[in-house]
């Protein structure tokens, strides 16, 4: 029940509709006594032949008035209290998601998107679900339980409403039993359900070995087989699930006799009246429920608690790159000085960069090269403030980065990532990411100069086409050239360019990197590589091996040296001939 | 995203396949007549009770006479009534759940069965995940749906015409306008059926959309940070959950609206006719009451509704599985089928020549990824296939191993068609291994000798002693019945590679296939699996994929493949000294040393 003093700050919030909702359940739990009592008042009088027409026309407008009355009543605390459940969900996740926003991206190098998002939207339900059902049936079968007991103690009789009751805990305790019964059972069959999972997902993946073989038959039978165990074990399941019927039946059923038993006797002794005891009857079903809806409610309660702490403890995590007190709000132009004497990525033992010094001025290319991993995205990555915890310093304008605010340091960034990543929405609202109310003019502008544009008015609702997803799938190389524009809209003071060439060929390739040099006089931007083509002219290369910088200088100066970026020149020619068949064009 | 390509199915549709959906219950009629014996066993003891209360109430309550003997045999009669009526509940209920569930299982089993008969271009254009998706989870909730819904569906459609029946033989006047209850609640089915489709429809697509939103931000998060629009996105995300919000208060709502709340409603209404007719009576028939059947009508009331509320609370299960139904029939009459062998007398495979007469093929019918390819392979030779990725290298196996179809030219094997040969043959005689070596969850053993039970555990022995699997394998904790966990990911890519050779040779094929690893493994396998291969190909008709040129330098044969088509062909030799795209790739993969000569 820790869930509810969890959830407090809600309830408080939400006040009046908890409020209302509430005070609303108890009404309509007091209400619910009108019909069995009207029963017996109407029965006792048809039987002592009192019943005058006045009479049953005032009994049957009190009893159509308290089924109209909880009719609405109903209605407006469903509104009240599961509304306001549906309110916290949406209340928490829109927190959870701002709090995502402000993550850097160490705090997803721990997670899977996938755990993410079951806190999401399981924890999240399972919450919801504890401040809308949890409080429904905690509040509705306490006051349904009490007002019912209390009503056939008063107005019936107390005697027989405790011999009645005898035989009602052992329903709450039987279908306790069961429910844990069950719970184990069904993770049982869950398990038995993933193992088919599994299998049917192997079956699908080495299909080819499969049919090498010949032996999609035998397969079929291992299916089979597989799937039969899931029917077993979800009949075991059944066993206890087809329980609770005949349970309930049996406890309302021996209830029932010892009302009709020993309210006999005492219709006979003229201590109750025959209209009584039927009212009796009826109240008594109005106590199956609350008997079941205290073993449900536990399990309401403890998953809603271990999700609301799983939240909570994601919602808690510090968010790791600040901006500092007074950090400057001016955008930096291009000048950089990056002198990393170590950096370690939090959680790994070596370090990803060391040593590495180089400066470049406003308005020159720098390339970077070097193999997988030797550390050229790092670079990026740090000078964009993603990473912090490095030694040395990298400062742009003679200021370190550290003393911009985030938000002024990236704006001056236009960034390329390597695995052009592009959001399910059309070209134009992504090569306008930056700002949505950007003009058609500058979109085809930026398009043309990352040499897309064509490629764009080449779809069928051209640059509407909605991408990702739902949408077109694009080759490699226009996700890359997309990808380019939209960093190119912002006309960037300093352009990253994450091995987003890769995927275009080498004509595409010159032809953006010469359209670039046009355009971006005075703009500083950084380039990163496996193909040496991309770098070729940049005013500074710097070769990476291992995190260290191993060669530096431009294409004239490192051909010259004959050490690892010769040897790539060399190799990557060749590739190229083999790639056209063996023949140079 | 999951119901991003929901079908959107019209009334009819729906119908259609749900009574395509009952087919399947057709080889349990027996069952299902016994399920339904005991439902009507139950339901008529149900109905029983309310008129034994009514008998005590009647004839000895209301009069007030007590003779012993009937009182103590009606007694007994409610309560052998009610306790056996409690056991056959329980097998009733457990009935019902046991054929759905067989009922599923036989569903799954021929989904199941239908995808293994599927060409490999099905698998190529479908992703894993959700053909998965269609034999597992759309079939669980079409088991949700006969659990829960139709079960419960005819338990409550039986339960309500058995109080109608005890109504009419207590009092058929009164029966009769109780009978007024039925288009009622009729009506707010439907009305809610109406509603709630589409606001259900709209919640869940809302959600989805929610979802995919939010699993989008979360992979997308750098750039949305690098680009400063966390504050626009959030916006957005804001939006769509208020429109989620928004659905589901539409939701709650229409529940509150027609569910629980407007079944109670009319209870109660119910309630009014039996008071009110028993009332009115009174006035005329003085003393002619009976309190009893009075009781009975209240009682039969009261169990009524709740059968009612738990189908309508059911019903978006429903919808669901109708959904999910509609995906799995869908792929049930998938027409890509897996190529058809045309029939042929025993053709046996006895020297293992092959040859490919002037094949052409296409996996879309437009571009052509092999043009007239020709080449012979006599008994024992190896031919080794060398290209660029794209080549079409394994595209030529594909079609050797008839995982598609093609059209043009000829692939024979000892002078007969591939097509013409009986598929077991096929599968018997040639032993492909696989690029990247696919091991199963199970165990060493049974990863070599698959599902074969002709394969002793004495030649699975043979067979990894022969391919030098041997020596790892014994060295493990549990040898050969050591696990192999899924895609046994464990062991090295390189140990991987030599099960997979076990298990090719066990099969002791006469034709070999290779495609060769392009992964990187460890020195100390690389050497036991070059000394496999080559005893693998002795005395075995052998096409090999090769990445690394030094691997075929003895073959007989080498074709370099280039955008389909053979450019050169010939020993190594004879390629070195052409000076052609082999040589170029000998070079490009023999290190820097030599590289500098052709500069």
């Amino acid at each position: 029940m820790r869930v509810f003093l969890y959830l407090m700050w809600f309830f408080k919030q939400e006040k009046k509709a908890y409020v209302t909702g509430i005070l609303l359940l108890l009404l309509v739990a007091f209400l619910q006594l009108v019909p069995p009592r009207l029963i017996g008042v109407v029965v006792d009088a048809i039987n002592n032949e009192t019943l005058t027409s006045a009479d049953l026309i005032k009994w049957m407008t009190l009893l159509l008035s308290s089924a109209v009355g909880m009719y609405v009543l109903r209605y407006i605390w469903r509104v009240m209290i599961f509304g306001s459940a549906v309110k916290l969900g949406r209340q928490l996740r829109e927190r959870l998601y701002k709090h995502f926003t402000q993550m850097a991206p160490q705090f997803y190098q721990n997670r899977r998107v996938g755990d993410l998002m079951a806190h999401a939207t399981n924890d999240l339900s399972a919450v919801q679900q504890t401040a809308g059902a949890g409080v429904l049936t905690l509040v509705d079968s306490l006051a349904t339980g009490l007002f019912v007991i209390a009503a056939m103690a008063i107005t019936i009789d107390v005697k027989l409403t405790l011999i009645a009751l005898i035989p009602m805990p052992f329903m709450a305790i039987l279908t306790n039993y069961y429910g844990t019964l069950l719970h184990k059972r069904f993770g049982v069959a869950q398990e038995a359900f993933s193992d088919l999972n599994d299998k049917t997902q192997e079956s699908i993946s080495g299909v080819k070995v499969l049919k090498t073989f010949g032996q999609e038959k035998e397969d079929i039978e291992s299916f089979s087989s597989l799937s039969k165990e899931v029917v077993d074990k979800n009949i075991a399941v059944a066993r206890v699930d087809s329980l609770f019927d005949p349970t309930i039946a049996l406890v309302v059923g021996a209830s029932f006799f010892l009302s009709i038993f020993y309210g006999g006797q005492m219709v006979v002794a003229d201590e109750l009246t025959i209209g009584q005891l039927i009212s009796f009857t009826t109240y008594l079903g109005l106590l199956i429920w609350p008997m079941l809806a205290f073993g449900w409610l536990f399990n309401i309660v403890e998953r809603g608690r271990a999700s609301y702490e799983r939240v909570e403890a994601l919602l808690n995590q510090d968010i790791d790159i600040k901006d500092k007190p007074n950090a400057i709000a001016a955008p930096p132009k291009g000048e950089i000085l990056v002198e990393i004497d170590d950096f370690t990525f939090p959680g790994s033992s070596t370090p990803s960069l060391k040593e590495v010094h180089f400066t470049l001025n406003r308005g020159e290319t720098l390339g970077i090269v070097g193999r997988t991993g030797a550390g050229k995205t790092t670079i990026l990555k740090l000078l964009m403030r993603e990473f912090e915890g490095y030694e040395g310093k990298i400062m742009i304008d003679s200021i370190s980065i550290d003393e911009y605010s985030k938000s002024a340091l990236r704006s001056s960034i236009g960034y390329v990532p390597q695995d052009h990543f592009l959001f399910s929405a059309s070209i134009k609202e992504n090569i306008a990411f930056t700002n949505p109310a950007l003009s058609q003019s500058e979109i085809n502008r930026a398009a043309s100069l990352a040499h897309v544009h064509e490629d764009i008015l080449g779809f069928s609702s051209g640059y509407d086409t909605v991408v990702g997803e739902r949408g077109v799938s694009l080759s490699g190389g226009q996700k890359q050239r997309i990808s380019i524009a939209r960093a190119l809209i912002m006309n960037p003071e300093i352009l990253l360019l994450d091995d987003s060439l890769s995927a275009v060929d080498a004509k595409t390739e010159e032809a953006i990197l010469s359209s670039l040099k046009e355009t971006r006089n005075g703009k500083t931007t950084i380039i990163t590589s496996h193909r040496l083509s991309a770098v070729q002219h940049a005013d500074l290369i710097i070769v990476l091996d291992e995190g260290m910088l191993v060669e530096s200088g431009s294409h004239e100066v490192l051909m010259k040296q004959k050490g690892w970026y010769y040897a790539m020149y060399m190799r990557q020619q060749l590739e190229d001939l083999v790639e056209q068949g063996g023949h140079a064009e | 995203m999951k119901n991003a390509n929901q079908p959107v199915l019209s009334g009819k549709e729906q119908w259609k396949i749900l009574a395509r959906l009952l087919t399947y219950t057709a080889p349990f009629k027996k069952q299902i007549a016994i399920a339904f014996i005991l439902l009507l066993i139950m339901i008529a003891g149900d109905v029983a009770g309310p008129i034994l209360i009514k008998v005590f109430i009647d004839d000895f309550l209301t009069p007030r006479t007590f003779p012993y003997e009937p009182l103590v045999a009606l007694a007994s009669a409610y309560i052998v009534i009610q306790v056996g009526n409690v056991f056959i509940t329980y097998f009733q209920l457990m009935k019902f759940q046991e054929i759905a569930l067989k009922i599923i299982q036989q569903l799954r089993v021929d989904v199941f069965s239908r995808v293994q008969t599927l060409g490999m271009r099905y698998f190529d254009q479908t992703p894993a995940g959700s053909i998965v998706s269609r034999v597992t989870n759309d079939t669980e909730a079409i088991k949700e749906m006969f659990v829960s819904v139709l079960v419960g569906f005819i338990q409550s459609a039986f339960l309500i015409v058995g109080i109608f029946i005890a109504m009419f033989i207590l009092n058929v006047r009164l029966a009769l306008f109780c009978l007024v209850i039925l288009p009622v609640i009729f009506l707010i089915m439907k009305t809610y059926r109406k509603y709630s489709s589409v606001f259900y429809q709209d919640l869940r697509e809302r959600l989805s959309q929610l979802n995919a939103k939010l699993a989008e931000s979360l992979s997308g998060m750098t750039m949305i940070q690098a680009f400063r629009q966390e504050e626009r996105m959030q916006k957005e995300f804001g939006d769509t959950n208020q429109h989620h919000y928004n659905a589901g208060m539409k939701n709650i709502k229409i529940d509150g609206l027609l569910l629980r709340p407007a079944i109670d409603l009319v209870y109660v209404l119910a309630l009014m006719i039996v008071l009110s007719f028993f009332g009115i009576t009174s006035f005329s028939a003085a003393g002619g009451i009976e309190i009893g059947v009075l009781y009975a009508f209240i009682s039969y009331l009261d169990r009524f509704f709740e059968p009612i509320n738990q189908v309508m609370q059911r019903l978006s299960i429903f919808q669901q599985a109708i959904v999910a139904a509609s995906r799995v029939f869908l792929l049930l009459d998938e027409k890509e089928a897996a190529p058809k062998q045309e029939r042929v007398e025993n053709a046996h495979i006895s020297k293992g020549e092959i040859e490919f007469k002037d094949v052409t093929f296409s996996y879309d019918g437009k571009q052509d990824v092999l043009k007239n390819i020709s080449f012979t392979a006599r008994p024992g030779e190896t031919i080794a296939l060398v290209g660029h990725t794209g080549s079409g290298k394994s595209s030529i196996i594909n079609l050797l191993m008839r995982f598609y179809e093609f059209n043009n030219g000829q692939i024979l094997i000892d002078g007969v068609s591939i097509k013409q040969f009986k598929e077991e043959t096929l599968r018997e005689k040639i032993g492909l291994v696989l690029q990247d070596p696919f091991l199963f969850f199970g165990t060493i053993t049974s990863n070599i000798k698959l599902y074969n039970q002709s394969i002793s555990q004495n030649d699975v022995k043979k067979a990894a002693e022969f391919v030098q699997a041997h020596t790892f394998i014994e060295k493990l904790p549990d040898q050969y019945e050591q696990k192999v966990v899924e895609r046994g990911t464990t062991f090295s890519s390189g140990q991987r590679q030599l099960v997979a050779f076990a298990r090719t040779i066990a099969a002791s094929p006469k034709i070999l296939v290779l495609d060769e690893a392009t992964a990187n493994i460890d020195t100390e396998t690389e050497e036991a699996i070059q000394i496999a291969l080559e005893r693998m190909r002795r005395g075995r008709t052998t096409i090999a994929i090769a990445h690394r040129l030094s691997t075929i330098q003895d073959a007989e044969l080498i074709l370099v493949l280039h955008q389909g088509e053979i450019v050169e062909r010939g020993n190594h030799q004879e390629l070195l000294k052409r000076k052609g795209l082999y040589h170029k790739m000998y070079l490009l993969q023999n290190g820097l040393a030599e590289e500098q000569e052709i500069s």
